[in-house]
């Protein structure tokens, strides 16, 4: 994923999650009991909102560190594709598992949402760790990103 | 695979093949989804919580949670004081106290001998009025409980003794047992409703080892035990996969999916007296009823022709409780109601669910908010305009449920829905009809003759009935329950009528033989009463000895004036004649 592409995709991300946002105002406002009456429905779709939009900002601080950091390109592309749909399986996890729930607990589609969370650990923890020199060092035989300084 | 595609994108795939795998091995797994044996084992209802906690909050708010409960628990709610009050009836003085520790003890005012001396062990009730219950070895053996034969009634900050909210006529004073005629056996009475899964467990000896999976009316008493539920869902990929589906764990009982004829029994279990098949089994090992099954599998309901098999033939000894034409005119029987409603539709119709919700917003009376007033009918069943009748300030409830339900010291709803016909009843005194429980200076023949005014379908009048309204009648010549009702309806805020007639007619109840429609007169008398008579009042004592009572009673005569029957010496002689003093026993 190209660095435009990636803030594209974040922008439109966290419009669509504070999007969600005035949907679910809009839900109370017009007292609409699918919502209303539902408590884990409401609980989960706030999850899904807070933290659709939140790792969509995180999702544009990441789109920032990679340019920063310089991270070889190899590396910046996939941690853009994990980042950016990382966040929006956590976000449409939630959603989803509120939305189809079961009594007690969400739908199957909360699965995604540890997925989602996996994708951004390692995406983070990819930013922190891989260096500019990285990639050139791997091909000259040492594969410890962490031992570049 | 290059190490960035490794790194970012394995975990997460490792993850979703793990949960495809725990899915795929849930949703093949039969254990998990077979029918489970009928009982597993109840594991109260801290066990609920996790999973149902807004069901949880609902429920820990509820009158039911609180139904039995130990007295010394320190969270129990416990409404008397025990703070030293005492109770003076016929001849006998108990004194509460112990506080934390409750204690009751009864002694003879002739020669101070002690006819109880108890530790409060647990309450039944916090709604209404509460009761207590104390150990006492009277050959049951050392698990043996009673419930002793008083009351803590909150709303009056009062005690009262149980033969003053029974209808009983006055004790005797002196009279040791029939001061303890309303001592009762917890064990094999007390314990089937206000606990979960109770098991008297009465042994050929004669004594008992009485358990209960839960004291007070916890999460399994409605939804059976949750043993096998709870291990089943302990299986996260389980909860997943039974959120894809609306048919639930068949572990456990649901009763909002149940047919409209088997929820009703899950409550009926308790809001319907009943008999057991097997009474001997019951008493050593519990109904054995599962909810969600037959309710007749295991007990039949109690109605005005019951019988038991013990009983003479043409014996009706149940029937002192219905009204004449079978109505049940005690709570504790709202189930039978339901069954003689045409509403219930052979149990194709209504349910108590239509109603009622046991996780509403509100435990007093636990009604579904869509289903308050008018709006449990109309729009739902109903398309009849809610004015029909002309009685625009009236609910449904108010003409097809009527108050001639007698049960906590209150006339309540009858709970079978009936259409008003009081033509059909105006030469009959057996029972009282919906339009003079609110129109109480009227008589049957206006009620029945308005009815045809007002364009609604009804028996034409049977011919005059005198001057005196039926409410007045059933005040003096009724059973006691009726002049429990038309004292309670007197004074309800629907009632239409003259004022002063009524407080006039009301004076009238507090002179009953019957405590208990005493203190229906009484507190009519305190919500009706302009406060000038409030001073007179406050010295009135519905369980003292009548002649303190008649002091205030004159009094209140010579403010009011006599009633239009007090006045009339001979109809008030022929109401009396015909007044039928009948002993009513309330198991509620």
């Amino acid at each position: 994923m190209s660095p435009g592409a990636h803030l594209r995709a974040s922008l439109w991300s966290l419009a669509a999650f504070l999007g969600m946002g005035m949907w679910l105002e809009a839900m109370f406002g017009l007292r609409v009991a699918g919502v209303l009456d539902d408590p884990l429905r409401r609980e989960f779709l706030r999850l899904g909102h807070a933290h659709g939009g939140l790792l969509a900002l995180a999702n544009l601080g990441i789109g920032w560190a990679l340019e920063r950091l310089q991270t070889p390109p190899g590396w910046a592309t996939r941690v853009r594709l994990a980042s950016w749909l990382g966040a929006l399986l956590v976000g449409l996890g939630f959603v989803g598992g509120g939305l189809w729930h079961g009594p007690a607990d969400p739908g199957p589609l909360v699965l995604l949402v540890p997925a989602g969370a996996l994708m951004l650990v390692t995406s983070l923890v990819a930013t922190a760790m891989v260096r500019p020199g990285d990639a050139a060092r791997r091909q000259s035989g040492d594969s410890n990103p962490g031992n570049a300084s | 695979m290059k190490p960035a595609t490794a790194l970012l994108f394995g975990p997460p795939i490792a993850w979703m093949l793990a949960a495809a795998v725990g899915l795929a091995w849930t949703a093949t797994d039969a254990t998990a989804w077979d029918p489970v044996p009928a009982r597993g084992p109840a594991v109260g209802s801290a066990s609920c919580r996790s999973c149902h906690r807004a069901q949880h909050e609902t429920w820990h708010a509820s009158y039911h949670r609180t139904m039995t409960q130990v007295a010394t628990d320190a969270e129990a709610i416990v409404l008397a004081p025990f703070e030293g009050e005492t109770l003076q009836t016929a001849g006998f003085t108990a004194t509460f106290d112990g506080g934390a520790a409750p204690h009751v003890r009864v002694v003879s005012d002739a020669d101070g001998s002690v006819l109880l001396d108890v530790d409060v062990e647990l309450t039944v009730g916090t709604h209404r009025y509460q009761q207590y219950v104390a150990r006492i070895d009277r050959g049951g053996g050392a698990l043996e409980r009673w419930r002793l034969p008083f009351a803590y009634h909150p709303e009056a900050e009062r005690w009262i003794h149980l033969g003053g909210a029974f209808l009983f006529p006055d004790l005797t004073a002196g009279d040791a047992d029939a001061y303890l005629r309303h001592l009762s056996r917890w064990n094999d009475n007390c314990v089937f409703c206000h606990n979960t899964e109770p098991n008297p467990g009465l042994r050929p000896d004669g004594t008992f080892a009485t358990e209960v999976a839960e004291i007070g009316i916890g999460c399994e008493a409605c939804h059976g035990p949750a043993g096998g539920h709870r291990d089943r869902q302990g299986n996260p990929f389980r909860r997943l996969l039974s959120a894809t589906g609306d048919t639930g764990d068949p572990a456990i009982t649901h009763p909002g999916r149940l047919a409209p004829d088997r929820h009703s029994e899950v409550c009926g279990r308790c809001h319907g007296q009943r008999i057991g098949k097997d009474l001997a089994d019951v008493l050593a090992h519990g109904d054995r009823f599962l909810p969600g099954t037959a309710l007749s599998e295991v007990s039949r309901p109690i109605l005005a022709d019951t019988r038991l098999a013990s009983d003479p033939p043409g014996a009706r000894p149940f029937a002192p409780r219905f009204w004449a034409d079978g109505t049940p005119r005690l709570s504790a029987y709202e189930y039978q109601a339901l069954l003689l409603s045409p509403c219930y539709d052979q149990g194709k119709g209504l349910s108590c669910a239509d109603c009622h919700t046991m996780h509403g917003p509100t435990p007093a009376m636990q009604l579904r908010p869509q289903a308050k007033g008018d709006a449990a009918c109309q729009g739902r069943c109903h398309d009849v305009e809610a004015t029909h009748g002309g009685h625009e300030d009236t609910t449904c409830q108010g003409c097809h449920m009527p108050r001639i339900t007698y049960g906590l010291l209150r006339g309540m709803i009858s709970h079978r829905i009936t259409t008003p016909d009081p033509g059909a009843l105006a030469s009959r005194d057996d029972m009282p009809d919906a339009c003079t429980q609110c129109h109480v200076a009227r008589t049957r023949a206006w009620a029945a003759s308005s009815m045809r005014t007002l364009g609604l379908r009804g028996t034409a009048a049977q011919g005059p009935e005198g001057r005196v309204s039926r409410v007045e009648r059933d005040l003096i010549g009724g059973d006691p329950v009726q002049r429990a009702l038309a004292a309670h309806a007197l004074a309800r805020p629907e009632a239409v009528g003259d004022r002063q007639r009524r407080l006039r007619a009301l004076v009238d109840a507090l002179e009953d033989d019957y405590p208990a429609v005493r203190w229906f007169g009484y507190r009519a008398l305190r919500s009706l009463a302009p406060g000038s008579l409030a001073p007179v009042l406050d010295r009135y004592d519905f369980m003292a000895d009548v002649a303190e009572r008649v002091v205030v009673v004159d009094e209140l005569r010579g403010a009011l004036g006599p009633s239009v029957v007090w006045a009339d010496e001979a109809l008030l002689q022929s109401l009396l004649s015909h007044r039928d003093d009948v002993a009513i026993a309330i198991g509620e």
